[in-house]
Parts: C-alpha cells; structure tokens; sequence
C-alpha cells in the first residue's frame, strides 16, 4: 500500500457505500481525480464483494417486469408518438393469449392502482398540511389580534402618561387631597388636577364596593356636584380614574367621592367616602 | 472476475433483445432482491427494477468486463438507482406533516403478512453474515437504507471516526473472503 494512498482508506469505503459527505467527499474525489491506482482497484474489489452479499437477498420479481422491459425495447427503436405508442400496447395486450392478457390487466391494475394509491395519500398529506397551515394562519391572525389589543392598551396607557407628564409640568396644576370619611376613615386619595387638561384621581385603602355599586368622583364648583367620572378598586383597594375637564369650570372647590350605583348619577345618593377640603 | 453474463452483454451491446431477456432471466433476481430490501414496496421495487435493466440495455456498450463483473455492474447500477428512489422518497416523507418512519413504515407490511418482519430478520441475518454484528450494521445502513456516515453516527451515537473504521474494516474483510474463494 503506497504512503500516498493510505490517508484515504477509510475514504474509499465510504465512498463505495455512497456514505461520503463534505469535506470527505471533496477530498477523496480530489484525490481520485489526480489518479490513485490502489483507490480504483479497492473500489471495484469493494462493489464485488458487495455483489457477493447482495446475492443473500435473490428473488424472484414479479413476471409482469421482464414483460414491461421486452415490451419497452421492442418499441423503443419504432419511436411512435406516443399516443401510437399507447394504442399499439393497448392492442398487443388485446391480441395477446387470455392468460396474458390476464397477466397484463392485473399488472395495470396493481400498477395503477399502487400509484393511485400513491397519489392519494401523497394528495391527503398536502390537505393534511394545507389544513394546518390554514390553521397556524388563523392561529396567526388571533396572535395578531391580541398584539393589536396589546398595543392599543400600551398607546392607552403611554398616552396617560405623557397626560400625567404634562399635567405636572403645567404650573398651573395643583396636588388635592382627600381624606377618608366615616364609613372607611383610613381611606386616601389624591389627584393631580389642572383646569383646562383634566386630572388623574388615585386612591388607596377603599372597600370593595359591593356588587351593582360603584365609586364616583364628584367636583364640586359654585356649591353645585358635578359628575366626575366612575371607578372600581382592586382587591386591596387600590383604584385610579383619568378626569377629563369639566366645561366651564375655572376652580374646583372640592372633590369629593361618594358610593353608587353601577351607571353611575347625576347627584350624589350614597355615602361619601373621600373629600378634599375646600379650595 | 468474468462472469456469465459477459457474452450477453457483449450482444445486448449490438441491440439483441433475446440476449437481454437471458441477461435479466439471470440477474434480474439479484437486483430485485436487493431493491426489495432498500425500498420494502414490491411495486417501488418492481418499477426501479425495469429501469435498472433498461439503463443496463442502453449501457451494454459501455460496459467493460476488465472493470467488474456483470454481478457487480448490476448491483452498482440497482443499488444507486434505489438509493435515489429512497432519498427521494424520505424527502417526500419529510415534507409532509407526518413522515413515516422507517419503523411505522414496516408495520403495514407486517400486519398484512405477520410472517414478513421474521423473514426479513432472517434476510437480513443472512446478508454480510460474515462479519461482526457492528461492521455488518454499519455497513447495511449505508448499503441499503442509504444514510451517510454522519447519519449513521448520528443514528447509533457513536463517533465519525468509529463508523468510518467500521466501514473500512468490514469492506476489507468482505474483500479478504471473496479473494479466498477465488
């Protein structure tokens, strides 16, 4: 064995058993390519011995090949169209003896049939992945959709902020108080208000309101409530309302936040549980 | 490294059919079988088997009985041909949503013919019986299901260098006896 050759020993096999991938296969075809007598002498040696297994799996294949591949070369040099072609097999296998033509309709039917058969599991796995595309595009669209709402929601709240942010920087707003009255004396509130812009009302330590209720701010400018906007409080009694400006009112007096009704009223009914002192 | 069929092919070459009818009466069982153990399906088989035999046909002209034997210029050609019909079959396998596994794909087969996997085993058994069971298993993976060394490695978990050297030590051998016999 030359020196030359030995690196590409274990390259020969695979080459022979067709196994060769990237690197390997480009070096050992560059390799042969220069002319390798051991090389081409291991791979006819390879294909014979292979030869030799191969003969444990002999058998017999179905009569209806050799009578396809006669039939094939004896047409072929004819070189008839091909609906010449068609017609002139349809006719020998019509001329032919019954038990040929036996043979023959049952190897079109087991061909045909096996292609059919093909075609239509190949055409059931395209509608297979057809419907699951159509499914991960409508699974897409929902994903889409919740984005959308996401989005909506984080514009909703970017655009409080930049509300809150230009509130506070407006030397006209002012920071108001409330203070918890005698159903909830603990309760707090606080809202940021500016005339013309609005306000933010926050507040903290509020029960719950029970169900069918709900908080209301009030404003309260020339002795007169004015409807504020309606809220809810979390489990711990936590809530927030933006207030948008109340027309034609310079000053507020106080704000106050009474318990009502889930729609909400045009004068306060319940009970008070935030107020300012008066301005 | 003359073998029976050299005069047929010498006569296919000159457009004898009779002669190809003789050549495929004597080899036709050799590349079936084969084709029947890459592909499993007897129609899938039967047709690559007749267009490995036309290929031969129109290559009789080519053939040169210094370069092989005709066993071995039929196997070349079947198994080549039905490694692309097998690649081109996984890939098939593998576009669609659910790809058949070799294993899956064995189950019809034996269901239909509950004596098919225990003849298989035996077939398989009796291919290469020679060699050590992990050269034999290196090399069938390649020769008949047509993956690649990585693959096999991949597949068995063991390193590159270790199937290659399977490989290399199984053809050696193989070699080695068939040059004893002969």
């Amino acid at each position: 064995m030359s020196a030359a050759h030995e690196p590409f020993d274990e390259l020969v096999a695979g080459h022979v058993l067709d196994a060769l991938e990237g690197e390997d296969a480009r070096r050992f075809a560059a390799h042969r390519a220069g002319g390798c007598a051991e090389c081409e002498r291991a791979i006819g040696e390879y294909h014979e011995a292979l030869a030799r297994a191969a003969a444990a799996f002999r058998e017999a294949p179905p009569a209806r090949v050799r009578h396809a591949l006669l039939q094939r070369v004896g047409e072929a040099p004819a070189r008839r169209s091909r609906a010449g072609l068609a017609l002139g097999w349809v006719a020998s296998v019509a001329l032919a003896a019954g038990i040929a033509a036996v043979v023959s309709a049952s190897w079109v039917r087991a061909r045909y049939e096996a292609r059919l058969d093909q075609l239509a599991s190949e055409a059931a796995g395209l509608r297979a992945a057809l419907a699951e595309q159509v499914h991960a595009v409508s699974d897409l669209r929902r994903q889409l959709d919740e984005q959308e709402k996401t989005l909506t929601l984080v514009r909703a709240q970017a655009a409080a902020q930049e509300r809150t942010l230009a509130l506070l920087g407006d030397p006209e707003t002012r920071l108001v108080s409330l203070a918890g009255l005698e159903p909830r004396p603990q309760a707090q509130g606080r809202i940021i208000w500016n005339a013309r812009a609005g306000g933010l009302l926050v507040a903290a330590d509020l029960p719950p309101p029970p169900a069918g209720k709900v908080y209301e701010l009030w404003a309260i400018a020339g002795g007169k409530p004015l409807p504020a906007g309606l809220f809810t409080v979390d489990a711990e009694g936590k809530g927030s309302l933006a207030v948008a400006p109340l027309a034609g009112v310079a000053t507020v007096e106080v704000f106050a936040v009474t318990l009502e009704p889930a729609e909400g009223v045009q004068s306060p009914t319940g009970a008070m549980y935030l107020a300012s002192k008066k301005a | 490294m003359v073998g029976p069929g050299v005069d047929l092919i010498r006569r296919m070459a000159g457009g004898d059919r009779e002669a190809l009818a003789a050549f495929y009466d004597l080899y036709a069982p050799l590349a079936f079988g084969l084709l029947r153990r890459m592909l499993r399906d007897v129609e899938e088989a039967a047709e690559v088997l007749q267009e490995v035999f036309w290929e031969l046909w129109r290559a009789a002209g080519e053939y040169d009985p210094r370069r092989g034997s005709p066993e071995a210029w039929v196997t070349v050609r079947a198994r080549s041909r039905g490694i692309d019909r097998v690649r081109s079959v996984r890939r098939r396998e593998e576009m669609l949503v659910a790809p058949l596994s070799e294993t899956a794909a064995a189950v019809p087969e034996a269901m239909a013919n509950p004596g098919a996997l225990v003849e298989e085993r035996e077939m398989v058994r009796g291919f290469l019986r020679e060699l050590p069971a992990e050269q034999r298993e290196a090399i069938a993976l390649a020769y008949l299901q047509g993956m690649t060394q990585s693959q096999i490695s991949a597949h068995l978990g063991l390193p590159l260098g270790t199937v290659k050297t399977r490989m290399r030590l199984g053809l050696e051998r193989l070699r080695g006896m068939a040059g004893s016999r002969t």
